[in-house]
């Protein structure tokens, strides 16, 4: 009892680093209506961003920022220039999703030889570990667990507090009628992709931190959970993909300390199975994204 | 020179096989199969345990199912067989009436899943290690090194490749092709003309399964060996590169992208010396095959050799149709 | 007009509904037919009768259902609640493809051509009964087939001789214009030799000089006894065309009847008709 416990404890900083990746994620579908596969790798460039400043001496919270920005750029940059040109063009979902693919595969064959095959770790002080029960979570960690509570609460503010936020949501609903009521969908567009891209950043190097070490091949790995918080939230949809977050979270710990600490990602797996099977368009579904509706 | 040129001709056997399967469910029916080269794998990995003499043999150091030590071509059938089985569970999830690119998503997810299951689980096919010393097609019978098996080989590879390729012009070229290019286009509308279109992309499905997995056990039976990091996720994605960049729907155009991407590209880098780190020419060939697909899909996207729709004999004046001198509609 | 690729398929009720006391049976009935999506109800207990060999018109302001209650009645979308029959037969669980099997056929508002294949093949995929479409079909090769697909090029080019697109015959169905797409997807629709057409906004996207000409066509469908439920907007042509009309509004049928009718009930020119 105590292991899976435990467990729960792990899960709940596994549910906050998924919790800011998968918002981020979910938000770029969101507001551009594709399926960005490369954001696993953007999150891995970020977290080696934030180890090249860390490595050289600085604090690995100024690294995280140091991060976050790269992620940011890079996400906007990564629209701008590929993204957003094809979707201008008319490319199908078919062809989008194909893109994303080989993007991601680019990006980690760039890393790849600038930082190598071997897996890196923070010079961080992890703090004193605290315990509550059989939870045992080290200062780090429920800094983190902290950061994903205030990141949450920006984003949610964001959308519905703000000029900005509202225009991301008309232009998420429906692209055509935003700029027909004079919202400049291009610069929505490219805010977003600069927020996520932080949210992007900030996830990959927090993951960084929650593990041992890290490497390029990681990518796929962070992908797939975040997919299916995604997905099992509902796509475009924040709050989904918070409430998707906890649930991956928790069930990949819980099962990892059950079975096998290797098959963490088959149960992501199975949920994503069992969400396309049951109820595609996830919890919260967004209007008109993956529902059976043509 | 032998071995390197029977290599060769395999591998590019292979590769147009399992490119023309690609083709049937990406290039004509637009299913976006991220998974392919797991169907691959699993013909691959039939041929091999099916082929192996029982895991206690040669030392008893790998660990896996079955071990029949079946005699050619039963192991070969075995895995065009279970490509085209295993088609059918992914298949019914995930072809459903999905957005194009969630089905990409869910087969793309399957492909690492299916690789990490197969590495972690030791006993089934012998985890990340893999399987070795499969023996070759009827190398009791004859010596699997001698130059004129190599070239028999090759040979054997090439009358499958002719035969996928008739039984992919065949498909292309009829009715049944034309209703799946037209579920490509626009799915909805064939569903209002009154076809079932899980239906239709069940079967092509299928059907590449099938090739997919004869594909795998042809390169098994050759390179004796099979191992997790032969079938990676990003492998499938050489093959579309192939597909697209041949001509997306044209069976010749998966010909011609099978020899140019997989084969051409691996050649031509093979002769490059080795700069930078090591590691670094292998990652260089994933940005070239990256910026292949991308390069095409922005200015080429129909491929070099574009898809030929059907054509037909010349009108014959039909008795009692309204004849009018030209369009009455602009 | 030519008769063979109009002729009703036999057993449709030939009714246009004219003489004394005779009630012609309705081809479809829709009864509490209701679609909810996401808390908005869409349909909101819609009930009405598809008269057999008339041109029904579907009208109503933006977002009153209308094109919903046609993908409801189409099967491209289910129904919430209520039932759906066709001629006698309840098709409320019957999926899009298996209504369009037994002579339902809808097109779409947005053009629906098969792009990258040739106006002749757009018509060919429609032939139904094609020994070469299934898959053993391909495989058992052209001599198979090829009697059917001679009888089916026969057919499609005669239609494409009708709608006066014969000369397009080869290009690719992408390349032609919103009006010529159109007359594509109901050239695809008659192959089928429908008994119910279903046309979701025909003249939306077709420049205004060849309404009329659509318009021309839809006539003469109808009066080769085809059965037509039009949604529409543009009311001159519902006008021309549609007896009887039915209007919807917030997912709710508000009135029925000829144009001339409806324009005399206040509420209904009040939610929608101007002039």
């Amino acid at each position: 009892m105590s292991l899976y416990l435990a467990a729960f404890g792990f899960g709940l900083v596994s549910t906050s680093v998924l919790a800011i990746a998968a918002v981020g994620f979910t938000m770029q579908f969101g507001i551009s209506n594709m399926i960005n596969l490369a954001y696993g790798e953007v999150m891995i460039a970020a977290a080696y961003a934030s180890y090249g400043l860390n490595n050289a001496g600085i604090n690995i919270w100024v690294s995280l920022l140091g991060g976050a920005v790269f992620g940011s750029v890079f996400s906007y940059l990564i629209n701008r220039v590929l993204y957003a040109p094809f979707q201008k063009k008319g490319t199908a979902l078919i062809g989008m999703v194909i893109i994303s693919l080989a993007a991601s595969l680019m990006i980690a064959n760039v890393l790849l030889p600038i930082v190598g095959y071997y897996s890196v770790s923070y010079r961080q002080n992890v703090g004193p570990t605290f315990h509550a029960g059989s939870i045992a979570l080290t200062g780090v960690q429920l800094a983190i667990m902290g950061l994903a509570i205030v990141l949450m609460l920006v984003i949610h503010s964001l959308l519905k507090l703000t000029r900005l936020g509202k225009a991301m949501r008309a232009t998420s609903a429906n692209p055509t009628l935003a700029r027909n009521c004079g919202i400049p969908t291009r610069r929505v567009i490219d805010t977003a992709w600069l927020i996520t891209g932080a949210l992007c950043g900030v996830a990959g190097t927090v993951a960084g931190m929650n593990s041992d070490t890290f490497a390029v091949a990681s990518g796929a790995g962070f992908l797939i959970s975040i997919i299916a918080a995604a997905v099992l939230g509902g796509a475009g949809n924040p709050y989904g993909a918070m409430i998707g977050a906890l649930l991956i979270g928790e069930v990949t710990e819980i099962s990892a300390a059950a079975f096998s600490p290797e098959y963490k990602e088959v149960a992501a797996f199975a949920i994503l199975v069992l969400v396309m099977v049951l109820r595609p368009q996830g919890l919260l579904a967004k209007r008109g994204t993956l529902a059976a509706a043509g | 020179m032998t071995y390197y040129l029977t290599t060769l001709g395999v591998y590019a056997g292979v590769d147009i096989i399992a490119c023309l399967a690609l083709n049937l469910q990406f290039g004509v029916s637009g299913i976006v199969n991220f998974s392919f080269i797991v169907f691959q794998a699993a013909g691959a990995y039939t041929a091999a345990v099916l082929a192996l003499p029982p895991d206690s043999q040669n030392g008893g150091f790998q660990h896996y199912v079955f071990g029949a030590q079946l005699p050619f071509p039963i192991p070969w059938i075995a895995a065009a067989v279970v490509g085209g089985v295993l088609s059918v569970p992914v298949g019914l999830v995930v072809l459903r009436h999905l957005r194009v690119d969630y089905q990409a998503i869910a087969m793309l997810v399957l492909s690492v899943i299916a690789n990490l299951v197969i590495t972690n689980a030791r006993p089934f096919l012998n985890g990340a290690a893999g399987l070795s010393l499969v023996p070759q097609p009827l190398s009791d019978r004859f010596n699997a090194y001698s130059p004129t098996y190599l070239w028999a080989y090759v040979a054997v590879t090439f009358v499958c490749c002719a035969l996928v390729f008739f039984v992919s012009q065949r498909i292309v070229k009829s009715p049944y092709g034309r209703t799946l290019r037209a579920m490509r286009e626009h799915e909805l509308a064939v569903t209002a003309l009154g076809k079932n279109p899980v239906v239709l992309k069940m079967t092509i499905f299928v059907v590449g399964g099938v090739i997919a997995g004869l594909s795998g056990a042809i390169l098994v039976g050759f390179i004796t060996i099979w191992a997790p990091s032969t079938w990676l996720y990003p492998e499938t994605l050489i093959l579309f590169a192939a597909v697209i960049v041949g001509g997306r729907g044209n069976n010749w155009g998966a010909l011609f992208g099978a020899a140019l991407v997989p084969v051409g590209f691996e050649e031509a880098t093979r002769y490059l010396p080795q700069f930078g780190p090591p590691g670094l020419v292998p990652a260089l060939q994933w940005v070239a095959i990256g910026l292949l697909i991308i390069g095409f899909l922005w200015f080429r996207p129909k491929g070099v050799l574009p898809e030929k729709p059907g054509r037909f004999a010349a009108a014959t004046p039909v008795v009692g149709a309204r004849l009018t001198k030209e369009p009455g509609v602009s | 007009m030519s008769p063979s690729a109009l002729e009703p398929t036999a057993g449709s009720a030939p009714a246009t509904g004219t003489g004394p006391g005779v009630a012609p049976q309705p081809m479809m009935t829709v009864r509490n037919v209701e679609r909810h999506f996401e808390g908005m109800r869409a349909v909101d207990g819609v009930s009405i009768d598809i008269l057999p060999g008339r041109i029904t018109g579907l009208i109503g302001p933006n977002g009153a259902g209308k094109s919903t209650l046609l993908a409801v009645l189409a099967g491209t979308l289910p129904a919430s609640g209520g039932t759906v029959t066709f001629d006698g037969t309840d098709i409320t669980e019957w999926p899009a493809w298996r209504r369009a099997r037994h002579g339902m056929i809808r097109t779409f508002q947005l053009p629906s051509e098969f792009a990258e294949l040739t106006v002749l093949e757009n018509l060919l995929v429609a032939a139904p009964n094609h020994r070469g479409e299934s898959l053993r079909g391909a495989l058992l090769g052209r001599r198979y087939w090829i009697a059917d697909e001679r009888r089916e090029v026969a057919r499609a080019r005669e239609l494409l001789a009708r709608f006066s697109l014969s000369a397009k015959e080869s290009e690719y169905a992408g390349s032609l214009s919103g009006g010529q797409k159109r007359l594509i997807e109901i050239m695809r629709a008659l192959m089928l030799q429908p008994r119910l057409l279903l046309l979701d906004e025909p003249m939306s996207g077709v420049h205004p000089s060849i309404i009329g000409e659509i318009a021309r066509y839809l006539e003469g469908l109808r009066d080769g006894g085809l059965t037509i439920l039009i949604v529409e907007h543009e009311l001159h042509m519902i006008e021309r065309l549609c007896n009887p009309v039915i209007v919807m509004a917030q997912g709710k049928v508000i009135g029925q009847g000829s144009m001339i009718e409806l324009r005399r009930q206040r509420e209904i020119v009040d939610a929608y008709l101007v002039g």
